[in-house]
């Protein structure tokens, strides 16, 4: 009942709504992503207790990850990158006079897979975390590198370039006092930043700024819609659902496994889920025609992943994605551990949580349904005018965390270092895993050793402990066993 | 060859990470100090950073060799022109740092909005109405609801309300 009481009050109800309002706002938008959102919500939420904090976050990016869909509609942009598998198909059907129905599909799948994800969360999260509390330093260091190596594997494009990438965040988690011995590291006599690089204006530097330097970059925008849009948004929902339900349910449950690890997104759940329905389906000829099978398929796996990535991030600490690693900042700097105690300690805030979740996904419909009508005020808002009050948001909401102009000076550096390594095909999402996964590797490797007096054999010594350091191992060594798989196969076939 | 300097550049931080890192104090009761993580974060951008540029150079000779057999490749495609409009959100940043304690938040953030949306052809009138409005509306929720000591500036000297 804790929780109910949490949730079910004036206070994040009217958080839910505004949430709610921007979350769409933001993704319907072209150029805005819903990690960018996240990240200007954060110095509000920094002022909000822990639920309406998080509820805040989880709200606007349900409701950014759908809006997304929207531009991709009229415009053949994807509003935010988790909306690019099928823009394709939904471009197509607009095209035909049917952009109302795509949108009133990709609407329902959005609700479904994130309650799917949702469901699974609840599902798996309670039993491993009862797992999780046998873990030790050696487990969760392991579980740690384990994350990071997966951000790696799983980014799209170079493998070296997420190496390089994550080891940027891995550094930056490094400056401060060390905790062990107590000495200054990278701090250069710089006061403010002798407690750690603050978490905040680095995310807003990595994620806002850096898009901002990519929109001025870019030469001036002109939006125009060609579309005619006077069909319904729901008519046809039922028949295509009666029709297609299995791609749904595999939408999902692909969106919600791929978002569980860490350093894939909804993004990379949506290309891999519109892959594997053109893979599987009848009529894969259609795809890229238009066809509802492919949005349905896609549609619903970047809202379950969104869930999805919650499942590590509350069981573990680790992040499934860079929402999650934002929301691991914020926990950390509301008092709370992210992990299995989470789960234990009566407060309800983890069923408060759930309903959250719950309660996010079904205000989509009406709010998703209001957004679809209203679709070409959002598309047209011009970039031109709304680019600079963000930039304004930025400056003011690095500054708001600890009233410090060390941390507008951190977001210009970030955001300077960040957008060079974009341009040049650098993933960000590794650096945001490392900034938040950096201490907890170090402080856990370096807790072990003095347990151990330096003893590097014990992190072989628990069997979970040792499982853990095998599948890093594996995993590190998987594009060797890969490339010998298809040397045997090749010289046997 | 973006990437070759790219992984050049990440070669030299390692090199100036390790050096820095050796400088950190240790403590005889630690076996593994304050050093060893940025040492190996050091020796990881090393790696990676000359892997990625000999990677460039192997690509890069590669293109070239197809070229001369005739074969389109991307060797000889012009390069990107840099857009110097990128940095007008880092200019209009510093800014802000260097004149918002004279000119006070709000009048700092609302010049930076006018100008950005004038030299992107905005409308004067609503460049100036919107700058006008969101530099106050920010102010105003940052000053008052969020309790955050925006710089008031010496210009205005104190007259803005909602700061106490």
């Amino acid at each position: 009942m804790n929780g109910v009481g949490l949730v079910l009050n004036f206070e994040t109800l009217l958080v839910i709504l505004a949430a709610s309002l921007f979350g769409i706002f933001v993704g319907a938008v072209p150029g805005l992503t819903a990690t960018m959102a996240v990240a200007l919500l954060v110095p509000l939420t920094f002022y909000m207790d822990t639920i309406p904090a998080i509820a805040a976050i989880v709200t606007t990016s349900a409701m950014a990850i759908f809006a997304g869909d929207i531009p991709g509609t009229y415009l053949n942009i994807p509003g935010t990158p988790a909306s690019a598998a099928y823009v394709g198909e939904s471009y197509a059907l607009a095209k035909k006079g049917r952009a109302r129905e795509a949108l009133g599909i990709n609407l329902v799948c959005s609700v479904f897979g994130g309650i799917f994800g949702t469901i699974v969360l609840i599902v798996v999260a309670q039993s491993l975390a009862e797992v999780a509390l046998q873990f030790s330093a050696f487990e969760y260091f392991w579980l740690a590198v384990l994350g990071l190596s997966c951000s790696i594997f799983i980014s799209v494009g170079s493998r070296t370039k997420a190496f390089l990438s994550l080891l940027f965040g891995i550094l930056l988690s490094t400056v401060g006092l060390d905790m062990m011995s107590g000495a200054p590291r990278f701090t250069f006599g710089v006061p403010d930043l002798m407690a750690g690089i603050n978490f905040i204006p680095v995310m807003i530097g990595m994620f806002a700024l850096n898009e901002l330097m990519s929109y001025y970059a870019s030469k001036s925008e002109k939006k125009t819609i060609s579309i005619v849009d006077n069909d319904s948004v729901f008519h046809n929902v039922p028949g295509h659902i009666k029709r297609y339900w299995r791609n749904m349910i595999r939408g999902s449950s692909i969106g919600t496994l791929i978002g569980a690890l860490p350093g894939a997104g909804a993004d990379i759940a949506a290309w891999i889920s519109y892959g594997v329905g053109k893979g599987r389906s009848k009529e894969s000829a259609k795809y890229g025609t238009g066809n509802i099978e492919g949005i349905m398929d896609a549609s619903s796996a970047n809202n379950s992943g969104i869930s999805g990535a919650w499942v590590p991030a509350l069981v573990f600490g680790i992040p499934g994605d860079s929402i999650t690693a934002i929301v691991i900042g914020v926990l950390y700097m509301k008092g709370m551990n992210p992990g299995p105690t989470i789960f234990m300690d009566g407060s309800g805030l983890i069923y408060a949580l759930f309903m959250v979740f719950i309660l996010a996904n079904l205000m989509m419909l009406p709010i998703g349904y209001m957004a679809i009508r209203l679709s070409k005020f959002f598309i047209l808002t011009p970039s031109r005018v709304l680019m600079p009050i963000i930039l304004c948001f930025c400056i003011v909401g690095a500054f708001a965390i600890n009233n410090s102009v060390v941390d507008i000076w951190l977001m210009l550096i970030v955001g300077l270092v960040a957008y060079v390594l974009a341009v040049n095909d650098f993933p960000m999402a590794p650096a945001i895993l490392g900034l938040v996964l950096g201490s907890v590797v170090e402080n856990n490797f370096m807790s072990a050793m003095l347990r151990t007096g330096g003893d590097l054999t014990s992190f072989f010594a628990r069997p979970i402990s040792a499982g853990l350091g095998i599948a890093v191992i594996l995993l590190w060594c998987s594009p060797l066993l890969i490339k010998a798989y298809r040397y045997q196969q090749h010289k046997s076939g | 060859m973006r990437d070759f300097f790219a992984g050049i550049g990440f070669v030299i931080a390692g090199i100036v990470t390790i050096i820095t890192a050796q400088q950190f104090p240790t403590l005889p009761s630690l076996q593994y100090g304050p050093s060893l993580f940025p040492s190996l974060i050091g020796g990881g951008f090393c790696l990676g950073g000359a892997v990625l540029a000999l990677n460039a150079l192997w690509l890069r000779k590669k293109a070239v060799a197809q070229e001369a057999h005739g074969s389109p490749s991307l060797a000889g495609s012009l390069p990107e022109k840099t857009n110097w409009a990128m940095l007008l959100p880092p200019i209009s940043i510093v800014f802000y740092i260097l004149a918002s304690d004279y000119l006070g938040a709000m009048l700092t953030i609302m010049i930076i909005m006018l100008l950005l949306m004038l030299l992107r052809k905005t409308s004067p009138y609503i460049a100036l109405a919107t700058s006008l409005v969101v530099s106050s509306a920010i102010y105003f929720i940052f000053s008052r609801y969020l309790l955050v000591p925006l710089p008031q500036g010496l210009l205005l000297g104190g007259s803005l309300p909602w700061i106490s």
